[in-house]
């Protein structure tokens, strides 16, 4: 009833500054990313179950709730968990490797032996994993009913409630929404939109994936110097000029030995009349 | 100053005189909630958001992209590696669509495990189906555009068990490739599907799904007498408007984690020949996939049997199951068949799911 609640109350947070992370070329889940999660939860989960105990005291058991309850149930949670969860983790990755030893076991007896691939897989994933889910499931119970104990200490000394269960309901409907709601929209608003500009503030532009058969073929940027220019287009008119003197010289030049060479051949008949 | 409205208050007076605004907002937001609001009831909204965020991110990826063989994936690679924030936008239209199966099938659970697909609300029930569906095909027709060796040899598989309907079958495969292999002809249509057919059916279907549940009401928890109920009545605004909010937002969150997490790489340009890589559908059809490797169904019938009869079969079931199951009794844990025959199909969903990614380390 507390724990359930508390996981999907922080839960919202937590991805978000696991985004800001990730946004942030950081992974959250290798050091140093976890660490600076596990240690931004802290507050999180307090608030969380603060909030998640409060409500359960006041509308499920009608009682009332201890004074900083979630840091009580934050350190005595986190005692536990850093007991329970490595052994729970021990048990779990011995019960896998076992059933699949066991399960590989029967699947090399000759009559199953020829089995097609496909039908082993689905097969040996289905035994294995029923045991695995199993013992998963036991395990997470026997964590909840541990936590279930934790919580049951303070409500077996809280004060039971006397007020009528409207006035119940709204205390604990005050515990999310505070009585300047104004203030809260906007701080929730302020909020919101600093985190939106930090995230494209910090996302990389381009892909930090690139493609390994992609090039980018590097652009030739040419600067353009006005006076080298000028002085390359004034020596091109240059030659060119030149060349147009050359040929129109050319010409001249032709036309000239053309007309000797008509008056020399005219003459040339007249003679043979 | 007092007693005169302001400016904006003028506007507000000006617009909701001509198109009756505070009537919608009353009618939007002061919808009665049965039983109180619950996170339960959150899948609805966070589709319709998923949605929207697939149409914003795609209009954006359709100013670069190409639908044409020769430069779709030359556009693709170009929106990945050239254009600011262009590799985000993709994965978050990529992982988008995954959200949007997820969701499907979330809602559709929520919907079946509540029961409130029972009278009256058969027809929201059916088109929720249809809606269903209109995403997978979403992600049919998407997963093409790439055009990289992945999504040619999806689609061929893909395009391949669609040809084994009878009747209709060999005609859609034939419309769908618009030639003997999937090439121009083919992802012009997908394109055209993806971006055209498929955004306006899904709109004109998911208004008639919202009107629907408008006039049915929401159906409320499965437990509780019904003054209960009318007791912690609450309306839609603030408390089920907050709970959507913060779903939305944790699944925005989470669509933008997976981007940076596994962004979109694409594999080398589109070929008709295979090389080393084994076709496989999207993950969301690995299941059926992996059931079409069984022994059991090789072979032309075995394959039409896993590959068409039993999904097909399947959700005409689904669709006569509000015909078919008429007791009014909607508690889950007074309905063992249906509590069981869901616990059977998510099981085997997972179980052939990961099967085929086990399989896939055989093959590789």
């Amino acid at each position: 009833m507390v724990a359930w609640p508390a996981v999907w109350t922080g839960v919202p947070i937590k991805i978000v500054l696991g985004l800001l992370l990730l946004a942030m070329g950081v992974h959250p889940w290798e050091m140093p990313g976890l660490a600076l999660l596990l240690l931004l939860s802290i507050p999180i989960d307090i608030w969380a179950l603060g909030v998640s105990a409060r409500t359960v005291f006041l509308d499920r058991l009608h009682l009332e709730p201890p004074e900083s309850v979630g840091v009580t149930l934050w350190w005595q949670a986190a005692l536990l968990s850093a007991i329970y969860l490595p052994i729970a983790y021990g048990i779990e990755s011995q019960v896998v490797a076992g059933a699949k030893g066991v399960v590989g076991g029967i699947f090399e007896v000759e009559l199953l032996k020829n089995l097609p691939v496909p039908e082993r897989i689905s097969l040996e994933l289905v035994l294995w994993g029923s045991v695995a889910t199993v013992v998963l499931l036991g395990l997470a119970l026997g964590w909840l009913f541990l936590f279930g104990r934790i919580v049951q200490r303070p409500a077996a000394v809280a004060r039971p409630l006397t007020e009528p269960y409207q006035a119940l309901v709204r205390r604990w409907d005050l515990l999310r929404v505070p009585t300047d709601q104004p203030l809260l929209l906007t701080g929730f608003t302020a909020t919101g939109v600093l985190l939106v500009l930090l995230f494209w503030t910090v996302m990389p532009v381009t892909t930090p994936h690139p493609h390994e058969l992609y090039r980018k073929e590097p652009a030739k940027v040419e600067v353009f110097k006005p006076t080298e220019a000028l002085q390359k287009t004034e020596k091109l008119i240059a030659q060119a000029e030149s060349a147009v003197k050359a040929l129109e010289a050319k010409a001249k030049q032709g036309a000239k030995g053309k007309t000797s060479a008509k008056g020399g051949a005219r003459g040339a008949g007249e003679r043979a009349r | 100053m007092s007693g005169q409205p302001s400016a904006l208050e003028k506007v507000v007076a000006f617009v909701d005189e001509r198109v009756g605004l505070k009537t919608l907002q009353a009618k939007m937001l002061n919808e009665p909630v049965p039983g109180g609001s619950r996170w339960a009831y959150v899948f609805g909204s966070c589709l319709l958001f998923i949605f929207i965020m697939q149409v914003v991110t795609g209009i954006l990826l359709m100013f670069y992209y190409v639908p044409s063989a020769d430069h779709a994936y030359a556009s693709t690679q170009y929106i990945i590696h050239e254009v600011d924030y262009g590799w985000f936008i993709l994965s978050y239209h990529f992982w988008g669509s995954s959200a949007m199966v997820v969701m499907v099938f979330a809602h559709m659970s929520q919907v079946f495990l509540w029961g409130a697909y029972k009278k009256p609300r058969e027809l929201i029930w059916l088109i929720g189906l249809a809606l269903f569906g209109l995403v997978m095909a979403f992600g049919f027709t998407g997963y093409l555009l790439p055009w990289d060796q992945r999504a040619y040899w999806a689609t061929t598989v893909g395009v391949e068990i669609m040809d084994k309907t009878p009747l209709v079958g060999d005609f859609m495969a034939r419309f769908l490739k618009g030639g003997p292999t999937p090439g121009q002809m083919t992802l012009s249509r997908f394109f055209v599907i993806h971006v055209m057919i498929l955004p306006a059916a899904l709109m004109g279907l998911a208004g008639l799904h919202l009107f629907l549940f408008r006039k049915a009401g929401p159906a409320g928890p499965f437990r509780g007498s019904a003054e209960e109920l009318r007791a912690r009545t609450d309306y839609f605004f603030p408390r089920q408007v907050w709970k959507d909010i913060v779903a939305m937002g944790a699944v925005f969150v989470t669509i933008c984690s997976l981007a940076f997490i596994e962004p979109v790489v694409l594999l080398e340009e589109a070929t008709p020949d295979p090389g080393d890589y084994h076709p496989e559908p999207e993950w969301y059809f690995l299941f059926l996939f992996q059931m079409l490797r069984l022994k059991i169904f090789s072979g032309e019938l075995g394959q039409f049997v896993a590959g068409v009869a039993i999904p097909l079969g399947f959700m005409v079931f689904l669709a006569s199951l509000p015909f078919i199951d008429r007791s009014p009794e909607r508690n889950i844990f007074k309905r063992p068949i249906a509590l069981i025959g869901w616990l059977l199909v998510m099981t085997g969903i997972l179980v052939f799911t990961v099967s085929a990614i086990i399989n896939r380390e055989f093959l590789d």
